[in-house]
């Protein structure tokens, strides 16, 4: 049974409404207005004409992009780095979490403590970077997948999820004589796969959002520096596209500058190309990054 | 008859077991000897980098000889010289390897103590061969360099490493005299808690290197340190740095406009702390629940993009090519085009704005999740009784989120110094500096953008502990007034 909605019911229904809306809009546009301005007319963009939709579609700016070395490098670098360490990181979250659940585990309580305490100090950002250098992480490729491997809230999350498997699948493959690498791959690894799904996407975008490893650590070799790093370089540097990519680029040919590019549309589509995986790949896997909120805030 | 034997096999397994631990941190000092810079044996001239650790100077030879190309070139040193510090070296790394097998080994059961202590003893000898190779190279270089090309070393490393060597053979031999040979047929195998201690080791040893070894990076702020310099007695300046923290006035107007940016803007959040909830709740009140997923979707989606890209998107907006000064322009409304990411007016608002507007939306999901939790019958119960829409709110959904909230408060009253640098670093510009800075930023920019390291890092280990003592200090305030604790 529904009531009929009163006057003030369809008020607040309407007010509610349409705040939501113009949040969600408020949310959405900006990368909407990127977009269109990367796929129309650059002349028109110049001008600031392209504003609500696209005018005289085309991907040029795309494909021209690729031809800029240092672009493609950024590119790959993240790529790779958040290939590499959203893979190891999970690797190792649910091996140490599978560990952490052993009780015969010499001195567990202690080593467990070890890794948890480290959550709620942090030395700073200066020693951080003296440890890297002292370390000789600097300017080197390494500095972007060591120090991710091991993470200590997920390391938790995984050893609370074991937890709750029942233990019998693991103690009848124990007397079956079976080794402990053996069961975590035959019978941990497959049944967490939801919190490592979790934990994956997690770590897939704080690899792919890292700004500051690349800003403090990388400054001699600007081959490694991530596309997010590469993406505020190019905001920052003037309007004037000659100056923008000679600054930028060892290796942008001729056929580039003479194109219709323009400051604007480099910029735009550079961010562009740095929000893509993001809004692509966010709305399918939501639930998986709430899951993991759920659980932070559980063990919380 | 029996006892004193049983005493006897008592004493023994007591010197035995000691033995043993001495044999392992033998055997982890010179593992730690590979990596310390500071004690590098390979470094038997000045030319060889000083951040270079007997490992690197072992498995790389261009990082050996990176700073003397021309005394290559010239013959001044020659090249066979670097070539046999550099074999000798990696032998050396090699041995210690070997050792270091060799303790692992000697947790587990007889036979592979056994095989343990060989691996020690011939760990330690192949190591300590490679240390001899380093002093012969040495003893050449001192015969033939002229001392106006290169300042020959004397590597106090090489005595340290030959004589942990002799420590861990000794030890090895020894043990290996007094255990009896293990019977026929046994085969080597490690306890179950030893192998999964093994496995765990190598994480451990990260987590060392990149949580506690950075402690001890706070050592800097003792002395007088300048970027290429050394750490040394002579630049030890004890707490020159925190009596000129509080002296200088220059440093403590900076650190005091700093502290107002951090607090303030770190206020606003912690004011606005309830809108995630308020979020929440009206959202709930959308009854399509495919609307209100696709609401959730979108309004989350700017939580997972960067601060760079968050930065790229008001420079899109508001920019003077943006789309603000377009639309504006085209429609008469301004004459000219304007950037409004310059200038610092209302700079803590607009900050605030921008954190609003990326974490607004995820920060209410905990709450979406938790009034679905709510039992419907309150809510039944409360519209039989007579109570309206707000009412409802005020008096079932209010109460029954305010434990999430007050944690969630208690977290970001902790936090109230680390706003994080990401968002004012990208939002900083000329025109802005001085409202923007908050502590983080203004210990990056000192540190890492004007070299002043002692200086710096002593502001951020006042932080850390001030965040660490806050924390404790909310976990105690939610003892009290929940009875559990938030961390």
């Amino acid at each position: 049974m529904r009531h009929r909605q009163s006057i003030g019911d369809r008020f607040f229904h309407v007010l509610n409404h349409s705040f939501f809306i113009l949040f969600t809009l408020v949310c959405i546009f900006p990368f909407y207005y990127l977009f269109i301005n990367t796929i129309s007319s650059n002349d028109l963009v110049r001008k600031g004409l392209v504003n609500f939709w696209p005018i005289g579609l085309h991907l040029d700016n795309y494909i021209k992009l690729t031809g800029v070395g240092d672009l493609t490098n950024a590119f790959l670098v993240s790529l790779s780095r958040t290939a590499l360490g959203t893979i190891l990181t999970v690797a190792a979250s649910g091996f140490i979490g599978y560990i952490m659940t052993k009780r015969e585990l010499w001195r567990r309580k202690v080593w467990y403590r070890f890794m948890v305490v480290t959550m709620y100090f942090n030395a700073g950002i200066i020693p951080w970077f003296t440890n890297m250098q002292m370390l000789g992480l600097t300017n080197n490729y390494l500095a972007y997948i060591l120090p991710g491997i091991v993470n200590v809230f997920n390391i938790i999350m995984v050893k609370t999820y074991i937890e709750s498997i029942p233990k019998e699948l693991e103690e009848s493959a124990e007397i079956d004589g079976a080794s402990v690498l053996l069961i975590f791959r035959r019978i941990i690894w497959p049944l967490s796969k939801p919190i490592l799904a979790t934990i994956a996407v997690w770590s897939a975008v704080l690899n792919w959002n890292s700004f500051v490893d690349s800003l403090v650590l990388m400054s001699a070799k600007p081959q490694l520096y991530t596309l997010q790093h590469r993406l505020w370089i190019y905001l920052n540097t003037t309007n004037n596209l000659q100056a923008l990519m000679s600054t930028n680029t060892t290796t942008v040919s001729a056929a580039i500058l003479e194109g219709a590019l323009n400051a604007k549309v480099v910029k735009y589509t550079i961010a562009m190309v740095t929000a893509i995986p993001i809004l692509i790949v966010y709305p399918f896997m939501q639930r998986y990054f709430e899951q993991g909120i759920m659980l932070g805030a559980v063990k919380g | 008859m029996r006892s004193p034997e049983k005493a006897n096999l008592t004493l023994k397994s007591v010197g035995a077991g000691s033995l043993e631990i001495l044999f392992r941190v033998a055997v982890i000092l010179l593992f730690v000897m590979l990596f310390v810079p500071g004690a590098n044996p390979a470094r038997i001239v000045d030319k060889v980098n000083r951040n270079l650790s007997l490992f690197t100077s072992g498995f790389f030879y261009r990082d050996l000889v990176a700073d003397m190309g021309r005394l290559l070139d010239k013959g001044w040193i020659r090249k066979g010289t670097m070539l046999l510090v550099y074999f000798s070296s990696m032998t050396a790394c090699l041995g210690i390897l070997a050792a270091v097998a060799g303790a692992c080994m000697s947790l587990g059961n007889a036979p592979l103590k056994r095989l343990g202590r060989l691996f020690g003893a011939g760990g330690g000898a192949i190591a300590a061969l490679g240390m001899l190779g380093v002093s012969r190279a040495h003893a050449e270089l001192l015969s033939y360099l002229d001392l106006e090309k290169a300042k020959p070393l004397e590597p106090s490393g090489i005595s340290v490493v030959l004589g942990l060597c002799a420590i861990v053979i000794a030890l090895s031999l020894l043990a290996l005299a007094l255990s009896p040979a293990p019977a026929k047929g046994e085969r080597a195998r490690l306890d179950t808690r030893m192998e999964l201690f093994l496995l765990l080791l190598p994480f451990l040893l990260l987590v060392f290197l990149f949580c506690y070894l950075p402690l001890w990076g706070w050592r800097y702020s003792f002395y007088d340190y300048h970027p290429g310099g050394t750490l040394s007695k002579e630049s030890f300046v004890g707490f020159k740095w925190f009596v000129f923290l509080f002296q200088n006035d220059a440093t403590v107007r900076d650190i005091v406009r700093v502290l107002k940016n951090t607090l303030a803007m770190s206020g606003l959040g912690i004011l606005t702390s309830w809108c995630p909830m308020a979020f929440a709740i009206f959202l709930s009140e959308v009854r399509s629940v495919r609307v209100r997923r696709i609401i959730q979707t979108l309004t989350t989606i700017p939580n997972f993009i960067s601060w760079v890209l968050v930065y790229a998107v008001a420079f899109c907006i508001f920019s003077t090519d943006g789309f603000l000064s377009s639309v504006m322009v085209n429609a008469g409304l301004w004459a000219n085009r304007k950037n409004l990411l310059m200038g610092d007016q209302h700079i803590w608002l607009k900050m605030l704005a921008w954190g609003m507007w990326k974490g607004l939306g995820w920060s209410a999901i905990m709450y979406i999740a938790a009034i679905t939790g709510i039992d419907q019958q309150l809510y039944e119960a409360a519209t039989v009784d007579g109570a309206g829409r707000f009412q409802r709110m005020w008096h079932i959904t209010v109460p029954e989120l305010i434990p999430t909230y007050m944690v969630l408060l208690l977290l970001s009253v902790a936090g109230i110094l680390s706003n994080g640098m990401e968002q004012y670093l990208v939002f900083e510009n000329a025109s802005n500096t001085n409202p923007m800075a908050v502590l983080d930023l203004f210990v990056y920019k000192l540190g890492i953008d004007k070299g002043v390291i002692p200086l710096s890092t002593l502001v951020g280990m006042v932080k850390s502990l001030v965040s660490v003592a806050l924390l404790f200090g909310a976990n105690a305030i939610s003892k009290l007034v929940r009875g559990s604790s938030i961390v």
